[in-house]
């Protein structure tokens, strides 16, 4: 066969045929442009398939198969090829289809955690990694809990009904008794927590105890009447307040960053001695800032217990929780803390 | 306790700024409140804790300073001329109440001019804050802001037969303090009187009448001991606080007592002239044992974790004013100075090595001892309660414990019993201690209404507190409440969400009961086996009417001990079924009353072995049923667990529920 033989040239203009075709379709970007190149190629009357197979009888009948088979394939492939740009500029141009991908979404309606809870459970977790398991008491106490077991003696100043919340119960005696007299009130420290554990147990002890605590401040935007407290408590052989600082180092470092670092200064509680205040100064920041405070269990404390102050030694700590939240999330005033409006408790 | 610097240098060189002054108090337990300028002096701020009242004069803060920079301190001996008759020939003392006033000492100047103050006097007492009245007066305010020790004078001609009793007051009995104010005392508070009446408020406030005013000339000096809790409590009786009671509440220094009346005297001649007449009358001058406290060196590195050598315990508290009592190889014996009777124990002078050395001496890197722990059932349990609430579009509520008497009531059936109630003038009205959490969050729904969030779906984990007929504490329970804008069922699928994802085994009943807060037929009460669970309804609408809130809700409160109780934490896997499950559903007619519970304990006791589930669908009324009816729409799913069912069982089965039903109730397919 030569390039002259008039099938091999048929067969020639056949593959261009194609060729130009599918490039028709696929370039076409519109449903006008789809359609110039339908009436173009397949079209009925004039179109170039058409004049394609017309040509076939002009061919030898001995090259008309050859031809005819081609020829089919090229119309198939064509076909195809424009069915494929009709649905391509369709979708393209098919208002409904298309989605305003600006739009916001459609979102699943969740709640929120309360601050002061999600400040409560980062503290139980971090205590939880070095060995401090929760432990609960109640919110009304005793003043055995409160104030007795605690080193705080009937004469103390701490029990004044001005300074607690104590269940009314008639007729209060006064001038005789412990201050305050012994009937229950809400607890004004989350320390009564800790004779608990320690009235139930035998050393070791590694306990946190977290919740509501109640004083009759006066409200304002850094004071509230009940308020919530973490209070660590570790007895043992031999702790000590070296203990006590890296325990509360470690803490530090976990919650606020590994630029923190914290100092005591003396102070007075009742039932710790030692006793220090916690401060702790950022990177950076000029002022230290009040954490809370801590101390070694005084003697008096583990011997209301029933524990040897010979055998064993404890520190104990307390933060204020609404501190911690607040000082972590930018809230300027303690009040916002139990208003309950969404718009606030939505933030967190 | 304001410190005027001038007035320190009066007893030690302060050759430092006020800067280093202050951050070595602040590190030694006299925490820096403020310091300003004030005209050519310094006013420090210093917070004292209430143990130290030795710090509430500028004595005991010299002291303080002289041990921390190590330097020398001076402290004026007073030793005034006396002339003319002694003291105990114009006047005395009777103490009746010698456990209220264990000391008393009086000493009278005679022939003094009172007027103003010299300008130094008058200087540092306005440095401290303290305003400058008349030179008697201001000599006694001197003496207590140099020495600890309050003290009060006397005009002797104004005392009815020129003596003093200290006595209990005698019903009836008033006083006009030099507050002006007139107070109504009783036999707990402790008088200072003369021959007939009050004259002072022992420990507290002098009386008007006996004051020192410009024609006074002849004074009684008053410098004595009181019981701290006397004072205290007739302090807060009376509402009358005086930087006098303030001293008397704390242990003070029972030596300075005799110190300051001598040191009284001698600026008042000083200051306003006259004549001391010799002697002193002094009530009780008894001298309170100081025990010596043994200090075991090793104890020092048992409570702080750091040795501190013997010659450095030794120094500091030498320095401190204690006196050495005795020493072996292993302890310090040391009695303390009158000023510390806050130190009695070994712990005490362990504290006092520990700050004056310096917590800045503890290391912070200790390893500490490990000790695994994981989150308890209840931190778990909380979290899984949590979450489902947020899931369900809760937001979580923190309110408050107490409230409103008539919001404090339980969400129950049945009579309640009165909340109990704390007694506080600043919670007068919110004095009760809530039996229930729902009217809180409903109160806080109405906050949210109010400030135009109509949305306000909340729930909340706290205690509520019941009285109890026996036992000292209430019976304090924790519960997680819910309160929502949304009908009984969207608020039951919270509950029944709630107890899927704690994977509680035991099936939930709910009984239709009556509770007060709660909307008549639209309430239950929520069983977990034969626990109560809690109580859950709609609202009532006279509820919401009373609580302002405009829109309908709902609200569910359980115990969370039975959600604690039958938690399971740790799910099983169940193998998935090997075998389709055929599922048929069903509408019955029934009678419009019959609850849907009942009609399903018929059902699965009908179905036979192989039903898996019953699960209800829908309730049609009205259309072309007959009057009284519902029609209960139901799907139920079979499987046996070895092989396909075939048809032929599953109509079977459905043919018994469908017989049993109408034998049970008359129900009838619906057509």
């Amino acid at each position: 066969m030569t390039t002259d033989d008039p099938l091999s040239t048929a067969l020639a203009e056949l593959d261009a045929l194609r060729s130009e075709g599918l490039s028709a379709f696929e370039t076409a970007a519109t449903p006008e442009g789809v359609e110039a190149a339908r009436v173009e190629f397949l079209g009925q009357k004039n179109g170039r398939v058409k004049s394609a197979q017309e040509r076939i009888k002009t061919l030898d009948p001995s090259a008309r198969k050859a031809y005819g088979q081609r020829f089919n394939a090229v119309k198939g492939d064509l076909e195809s090829a424009f069915e494929a740009a009709r649905v391509r500029v369709e979708r393209k141009s098919d208002a409904r289809a298309r989605v305003d991908v600006t739009l916001p979404g459609v979102r699943p309606r969740l709640g929120h955690r309360h601050p002061l809870t999600q400040t409560a459970e980062e503290l139980i977790d971090l205590f939880g990694r070095i060995g401090f398991e929760v432990a609960r008491g109640p919110e009304v106490e005793d003043v055995h809990h409160n104030f007795d077991a605690l080193n705080i003696p009937p004469s103390h100043p701490a029990r004044d009904p001005l300074d607690n919340f104590y269940l009314a119960v008639g007729e209060r005696t006064s001038g005789v008794g412990p201050i305050g007299g012994d009937v229950p009130m809400l607890r004004s420290q989350t320390s009564t927590v800790q004779i608990r554990v320690m009235e139930a147990r035998k050393p070791p002890v590694r306990v946190i105890a977290i919740g509501r605590v109640y004083r009759p401040d006066t409200v304002d935007a850094t004071h509230s009447f009940m308020f919530h407290q973490v209070e660590g408590l570790m007895v043992d052989r031999g702790v000590t307040m070296a203990d006590l600082k890296s325990v509360l180092r470690l803490f530090a470092r976990a919650y606020l960053g590994r630029d923190v670092t914290i100092r005591f200064r003396p102070s007075f509680f009742p039932f710790t001695e030692p006793s220090v205040e916690v401060d702790m100064l950022w990177h950076g920041g000029n002022r230290w800032v009040e954490m809370g405070g801590a101390g070694m269990v005084d003697p008096n404390v583990l011997r209301a217990v029933g524990y040897d102050p010979e055998e064993v030694t404890g520190f104990a700590f307390g933060l204020g929780i609404e501190r911690l939240c607040m000082r972590r999330h930018a809230i300027d005033d303690i009040r916002l803390l139990y208003q309950n409006d969404v718009r606030f408790l939505r933030q967190f | 306790m304001i410190v005027s610097w001038n007035w320190l240098t009066d007893y030690l060189r302060l050759d430092i700024s006020v800067e280093v002054l202050t951050e070595r108090l602040t590190l030694s337990g006299l925490n820096l409140e403020d310091f300003s300028d004030v005209g050519g002096d310094i006013a420090i701020d210093l917070e004292v804790t209430s143990n130290r009242a030795d710090c509430l004069g500028h004595i005991g803060l010299a002291r303080e300073v002289s041990v921390l920079f190590e330097k020398k301190i001076c402290v004026p001996n007073p030793e005034p001329p006396t002339s003319g008759p002694p003291v105990g020939s114009i006047t005395g003392v009777a103490v009746e109440e010698p456990t209220l006033c264990p000391r008393f000492t009086a000493r009278v100047v005679s022939g003094v001019m009172v007027g103003p103050s010299p300008w130094w006097m008058r200087k540092r007492l306005e440095t401290i804050g303290v305003r400058p009245i008349s030179n008697i007066v201001d000599v006694t305010n001197y003496v207590m802001f140099e020495c600890g020790q309050p003290l009060h004078a006397y005009d002797l001609d104004r005392l009815n037969g020129r003596r003093l009793v200290v006595r209990r007051a005698r019903p009836g009995e008033k006083l006009t303090a030099i507050n002006n104010k007139v107070y109504d005392l009783t036999p707990d508070m402790l008088a200072i009187a003369d021959a007939d009446r009050p004259v002072g408020l022992a420990g507290v406030m002098g009386g008007l009448d006996t004051e020192i005013g410009p024609g006074t000339s002849n004074v009684l000096i008053e410098s004595a001991r009181f019981d701290p809790i006397s004072v205290r409590r007739t302090s807060r009786a009376l509402a009358l606080f005086s930087p006098s009671s303030f001293r008397f509440e704390r242990p003070i220094d029972p030596e300075a007592t005799e110190w300051a009346n001598r040191r009284c005297a001698e600026l008042i001649l000083q200051v306003a002239g006259g004549t001391l007449h010799p002697g002193r009358i002094d009530v009780g001058a008894h001298r309170p044992d100081r025990p010596a406290i043994t200090l075991r060196l090793g104890q020092l590195a048992r409570i702080l974790g750091i040795e501190i050598d013997r010659a450095t315990v030794a120094r500091i508290l030498t320095a401190l004013g204690l006196e050495p009592a005795g020493s072996d190889a292993t302890s310090l014996t040391f009695r303390p100075p009158s000023w510390r009777s806050d130190l009695e124990r070994e712990i005490d002078l362990i504290e006092e090595v520990a700050r004056i050395h310096g917590y800045d001496h503890i290391p912070e890197d200790r390893a500490v001892p490990l000790s695994s722990t994981s989150r308890g059932h209840r931190e778990r349990v909380e979290g899984v309660i949590r979450e489902t609430m947020i899931g369900a579009g809760l937001d979580e509520a923190a309110t408050f414990s107490l409230v409103e008497e008539r919001l404090a009531a339980p969400m129950a059936p049945g009579p309640s019993r009165p909340s109990l109630r704390v007694e506080h003038s600043s919670r007068r009205r919110e004095s009760a201690l809530r039996q229930s959490l729902v009217p809180s969050l409903l109160t806080a729904r109405q906050h949210n209404e109010a400030h135009g969030q109509f949305d306000a779906d909340l729930f909340e984990i706290a205690n509520t507190y019941a009285p109890r007929s026996e036992g000292v504490l209430p019976d304090e329970r924790t519960r997680l409440a819910f309160v929502a804008g949304r009908d009984f069922r969207g608020l039951k699928g919270i509950v029944e969400t709630l107890l899927e994802r704690l994977h509680i085994a035991k099936p939930l009943s709910a009984l239709p009961v009556e509770v007060p807060m709660l909307a008549t037929g639209r309430a239950a009460e929520l069983r977990l086996g034969d626990a109560i669970l809690g109580y859950m309804g709609e609202i009532d609408p006279a509820q919401l009417e009373s609580l302002e809130l405009r829109e309908a809700c709902a609200a569910t409160e359980l115990e969370l001990d039975v959600l604690l109780r039958e938690a399971v934490l740790v799910a099983q896997n169940r193998p998935m079924p090997p075998f389709p499950g055929v599922v048929r559903d069903l509408s019955l007619v029934v009678a419009r009353d019959l609850p849907w519970g009942e009609l399903e304990a018929v059902v699965r006791a009908a179905a036979g072995p192989r039903l898996e589930a019953v699960d209800y669908l829908d309730t049609f009324e009205g259309g072309n049923l007959p009057e009284g009816t519902q029609s209960l729409h139901f799907g139920m799913t079979f499987r046996h667990p070895e092989r396909t069912l075939t048809g032929e069982e599953v109509e079977a089965a459905v043919k018994a529920v469908v017989a049993a039903s109408e034998e049970r109730f008359g129900a009838r397919l619906r057509g």
